[in-house]
């Protein structure tokens, strides 16, 4: 039963939160480009204006990957709430991008099936990074489960730094921000005719757009969880990590997908490699 | 915040631009509706390039034999409910190009239009008065309402009066 | 279980398909010969059944048992001999001369003072009777299907191929003596029954008879021959410790026995270096590659890695086993990315699955040793049936190129929605394979090296299935779908075979719990109480969300399908430019109206993933980890 009411929780709150710091992101990168920007709620508007359109496709076989999109990143939220096997939960939300991209794929658009490929090289670029955090969490605390951070004394921050930092990379190409926003970028809405989400249409477009705001939400609170012992600290930093996340993408202009392959091979790659050699080396593991 | 759904719609107007024989004079303009000095995006307009993905249907130009099949199917493209904003007098009438051989003359030659928005080209107050009265159509489309057609406007390039050589 | 009951079973399990395969050869008729052997099919099925559900028993045999698995060594090193000589393939002789001599040693040359320990010759346990379903089932299966097959085969099979009295003499025969080879607790029968595996697949391989079938079953035949002669010197060695069975070699924790079984069984599941076979063995007719090269022979050399490797835990040798073959799972993953003919993306991905259970086994913790015995089951179940569609679509559009797969949904809608099925269980949660491979890394997680490997693995496993899954689905709307011609026998076992693949795969948990568990917790329970904790735990990965989610996303799009509007069906995105009107496709009106393609391939990274450059660099490192399993040898 209180199983049940996490997982209700968790399931309306993500998306409520998501949407706010969408709308705020909006008004933000308004803001830094001296523009006055949509009103807070605007993604609300736009999911419901999509729920409302026409949802046009090429065949019945793309919408079911959309709603697996869905599904897969659902099963990430409430597995995470629920303190479940941490492994699991990174591969559900591989799943869930792996999803969208076999729906691109399955329809004869050049500019789909592109942006689909592109969004394959985000994931070989940004999937050791996510893997690595999981076994460096596992080092930390002994178990696999989410629920076993909960439980610690010093905040994960302290023997992940390294890990955290290659993590904040990650996030940018996660959420398709610039210099990382090869597949269909957040904010420029014509790059490869907005490649892999181009074949989809209203309601369709729509689930695709919820479960963006679920995946922020989501990258968010890893980061929260890096402070867990001082849960406020840790919204601090997510807030700051948003921020800056946003400031990073009006900077940079958007780079190459080969680019964006070797340098997190590298240089994130390597620092979270680092930090978890030192975690293995630990003598107090007692493993 | 109590918005319904239609309001909600309106609200996130978005908008794909065909250029159609145009000599982009028009599209400069539409381009600026987008930068800081008149930020459309206040209105929840989002400059797309997926027709699949847009509410409106943004048209320069005075449509050629060769785009009109183009734009046919463009429009095929758009979900329902949309609506199709012709810019500038070119696209309303041919503008100074009317009645050249390889025109067809405006853009209600071939699909239906919804709001006119004249001018060579229209200033960016214009444009945007122009969407707004395209969002309100669009609102009216999304509740089942009958919307009125589009009136073309009367008033076209006129011939310069002959001048009479004197000396 | 009496003595007699369970020599009756071992000689059902081994005799019957080797007597239907005779009775299948000498059938002047191909209907005759199609009903042996479906019937033939369906015996063994039954008997492996009846053999694992009636429980496990111990079968010690007389001193005349000796005698003829001598005979059958001799015979089947004759026909070996005669096969290289025949093809003038001197290495093969060479080791042929080196095998006679070790069994020269063996019969004549005495064990010394010390007395050999009567252990039993046929064992029937838990890990067998896994194996004995898989190959008895699912064999079965594949035999029907092949039934179709070749019928359909025969009308553009080349004129060189020997026929199909040959092919199921010897397919038919094959389940019989891989029957033995599990159940073969004594090392010199599970040496006949290697040699006779072996045997076969060179038989099979060549069947087609081209230039190139011969070139690779030789190829075939040489390394198989060379693992048999690791596994006969193993024995020899064994012997002279006075242990002439699997068991006696594990209770003694002989390591030198172990490193040459080790290396005989890397052999036969073509890991690195000796992968090469089996990438040659794609040229024999598809139901081959299904049976031996994916579900059962190949998996000989897991299953005996998985076997032994429990006793020796805590050994150096195992490490380096565990690396071997996680090693062989990167590297074979990688190269599969870059393949775009079908089967050799389904050798690659068998090699590296194989090479996943060795690393488990290699690592012979609780938890590993149930992650090795789920990919045992699940792979051998999905890749199957891979295989088996693989074929079916070469045969209706003749091309086994990814690529030319495009709007198969359409064309051979039942087969394309079985493969779909088949890769989406070797993919997603919340089928075995996925939770097998999430197990395995879990259990190696305190070897880094190997973790690492496997991670990196994984990551490009999906990225080729989710390649191919887009591609075969790529397809226009239409209204209607026609279930296309194949051979009933085809079709039928398609659908059977999908229908275990599916259901198993969803109660992958409940399998874990019911068999699995308490088998890894028999094996190896002697492990540390936080290992055997683990075990456990690793039950509950089948949380609720893992198979309610996927299962609404199914319902969700079933709805939208039934109530699917066709006017809602556009055309893609040609920046307007569209050529046809009604169907889908790439063709757009380019410069001067002229109609042009546009194609968008999938990626292959052939040129960072070349398979020409990588291969000579892993097979070096890959032999440096064997010639160092020999180390052992100099304190043996």
């Amino acid at each position: 039963m209180r199983e049940l009411l996490i997982v209700m929780t968790a399931l309306v709150a993500a998306p409520v939160m998501g949407l706010l710091l969408n709308g705020a992101d909006r008004i933000l990168t308004a803001r830094l480009q001296g523009r006055v920007g949509p009103p807070l709620l605007q993604p609300l508007y736009d999911i419901v204006k999509l729920f409302r359109k026409q949802p046009l496709v090429l065949n019945r076989v793309q919408i079911g990957y959309v709603y697996l999109h869905l599904a897969f990143m659902l099963m990430t939220i409430v597995m995470l709430a629920l303190g479940r096997d941490m492994l699991l939960a990174l591969f559900a939300h591989a799943f869930s991008t792996l999803s969208l991209v076999i729906g691109a794929s399955s329809v004869r658009s050049p500019f789909s099936r592109i942006g689909a490929q592109r969004k394959i090289m985000q994931m070989l670029a940004y999937e050791p990074v996510l893997i690595l955090l999981v076994v460096g969490i596992y080092l930390r605390t002994g178990s696999f489960m989410a629920g076993a951070v909960a439980q610690l004394d010093t905040p994960l921050i302290a023997s992940l730094p390294l890990v955290f930092l290659a993590f904040l990379v990650a996030i940018e190409i996660k959420l398709e921000k610039s210099p990382f926003d090869v597949a269909t970028s957040h904010h420029a809405h014509q790059e490869l005719v907005k490649g892999i989400t181009l074949e989809y249409a209203g309601r369709y477009f729509a689930i695709i757009e919820l479960t963006h705001l679920y995946e922020t939400f989501l990258l968010l609170a890893i980061v929260a969880a890096f402070f867990m012992t001082q849960l406020w600290l840790g919204v601090l930093v997510a807030l700051a990590v948003y921020v800056a996340a946003i400031v990073v993408d009006n900077l940079c202009a958007r780079l190459r997908t080969a680019w964006m392959v070797r340098y997190m091979w590298t240089v994130p790659v390597a620092l979270a490699v680092c930090n978890v050699i030192w975690l293995y080396l630990q003598p107090q593991r007692g493993m | 915040m109590a918005l319904n759904v239609h309001e909600m719609l309106a609200r996130s107007p978005w908008f794909v631009h065909y250029n159609c024989n145009s000599c982009n004079g028009c599209d400069i303009e539409l381009l600026a509706c987008v930068t800081p000095l008149y930020d459309v995006e206040r209105f929840g307009m989002l400059h797309v390039g997926n027709p699949k993905h847009a509410d409106i249907l943004v048209v320069t130009g005075s449509v050629n034999h060769r785009n009109a099949r183009v734009l046919k199917n463009i429009y095929a493209q758009l979900p329902t409910p949309h609506v199709v904003v012709a810019l500038g007098v070119c696209s309303s009438s041919g503008g100074v190009f009317a009645g050249s051989y390889n025109i067809l003359g405006g853009v209600d030659k071939v699909i239906p239009v919804d709001v006119f928005v004249p001018g060579c080209p229209p200033r960016p107050e214009a444009m945007i008065d122009g969407f707004v009265r395209a969002v309100e159509m669009l609102k009216a489309k999304s509740a089942g309402a009958a919307v009125a057609p589009a009136t073309k406007p009367v008033i076209t390039v006129a011939p310069a009066p002959q001048e009479s050589h004197a000396g | 279980m009496s003595v007699f009951e369970s020599s009756m079973i071992v000689t059902a399990l081994v005799c019957l398909p080797l007597a239907g395969g005779l009775l299948a050869w000498l059938s002047p008729w191909r209907a005759l010969r199609t009903s042996i052997v479906c019937l033939t099919a369906g015996l063994t099925a039954l008997a492996g059944v009846y053999a694992v559900v009636s429980g496990p028993f111990s079968l010690a045999l007389g001193p005349w048992n000796t005698t003829l698995a001598a005979g059958f060594e001799l015979g089947l090193t004759a026909l070996i001999v005669y096969f290289a000589w025949e093809a003038r393939a001197w290495l093969i002789l060479g080791l042929c001369a080196v095998q006679l001599g070790v069994y020269g040693v063996e019969w004549f040359g005495g064990h010394g003072q010390i007395p050999m320990i009567e252990d039993p010759v046929f064992v029937l346990d838990t890990l067998s009777g896994i194996l004995v379903i898989i190959i008895s089932v699912i064999g079965a299966l594949i035999l029907v299907y092949a039934t179709g097959y070749m019928r359909e085969h025969a009308g553009h099979a080349p004129a060189t191929n020997a026929g199909d009295g040959r092919f199921f003499l010897v397919l038919t025969g094959f389940l019989g003596l891989m029957n033995g080879l599990v159940l073969a607790n004594n090392v010199r029968w599970l040496g006949v029954f290697w040699e006779g595996t072996t045997v076969c697949s060179f038989l099979l391989i060549g069947h087609e008879g081209t230039a190139e079938a011969r070139a690779n079953a030789q190829r075939a035949l040489l390394i198989n021959v060379f693992g048999g002669v690791a596994l006969s010197l193993g024995g020899l060695l064994g012997a002279r410790h006075g242990v002439d069975s699997l068991e006696g070699i594990m209770s003694a924790r002989l390591m030198a026995p172990m490193a040459l079984l080790c290396i005989a069984a890397l052999a036969k599941s073509a890991q690195f270096p000796f992968q090469s076979w089996l990438l040659g063995a794609m040229v024999a007719p598809t139901p081959v590659s299904a049976l031996l090269h994916s579900a059962t022979m190949v998996k000989a050399g897991s299953y005996l890695i998985l076997r032994l490797a429990p006793a020796f835990n805590g050994s150096l040798l195992l490490k380096v086993i565990a690396l071997a073959g996680g090693f062989t799972f990167a590297v074979a993953a990688a190269l599969a990315v870059s393949q775009s003919n079908a089967k050799r993306v389904l050798a690659y991905s068998t090699i590296s699955n194989l090479g996943l259970i060795v690393a488990c086994a290699g690592i012979a913790t609780p938890l590993a040793y149930a992650a090795a015995l789920m990919i045992l089951c699940y792979h051998a179940a999905s890749k199957g049936l891979l295989f088996l569609c693989v074929g079916a679509i070469e045969q209706k559009i003749g091309s086994r190129d990814i690529e030319d797969m495009g709007s198969l949904l359409y064309t051979m809608p039942v087969t394309a929605c079985v493969t779909i099925a088949g890769m989406l269980t070797m993919l997603m949660p919340p089928f075995g394979m996925l939770m097998s491979k999430l197990m395995a890394i879990e259990a190696a997680i305190d070897a880094p090296l190997v973790v690492l490997l496997v991670i990196g693995g994984s990551a490009l496993t999906v990225f080729f299935w989710a390649k191919w899954i887009g591609r075969m689905q790529t397809v226009s709307y239409h209204p209607k779908y026609q279930i296309e011609q194949m051979p009933t026998s085809m079709m039928g076992v398609l659908i059977a075979l999908c229908v275990i693949v599916l259901g198993g795969g969803i109660a992958s948990m409940a399998v874990y719990r019911a068999v699995i568990e308490p088998l890894a917790l028999r094996t190896c329970a002697d492990a540390p109480a936080k290992a055997l904790a683990a075990l456990r735990a690793a039950g509950n990965l089948h949380s609720w969300p893992v198979l309610v989610f996927p299962l609404l996303a199914a319902l969700a799009w079933l709805a939208t399908v039934v109530r699917f509007d066709a006017s809602h069906v556009r055309l893609p995105y040609l920046a307007g430019e569209n050529l046809d009107e009604t169907e889908l496709s790439y063709k757009f009106r380019s410069l001067k109206d002229e109609p042009a393609v546009a194609w968008a391939m999938s990626l292959y990274f052939k040129h960072t993933l070349n398979e020409a450059r990588i291969t000579p660099w892993a097979n070096l490192i890959a032999w440096l980890l064997v010639v160092s399993l020999l180390g052992v040898l100099g304190a043996a």
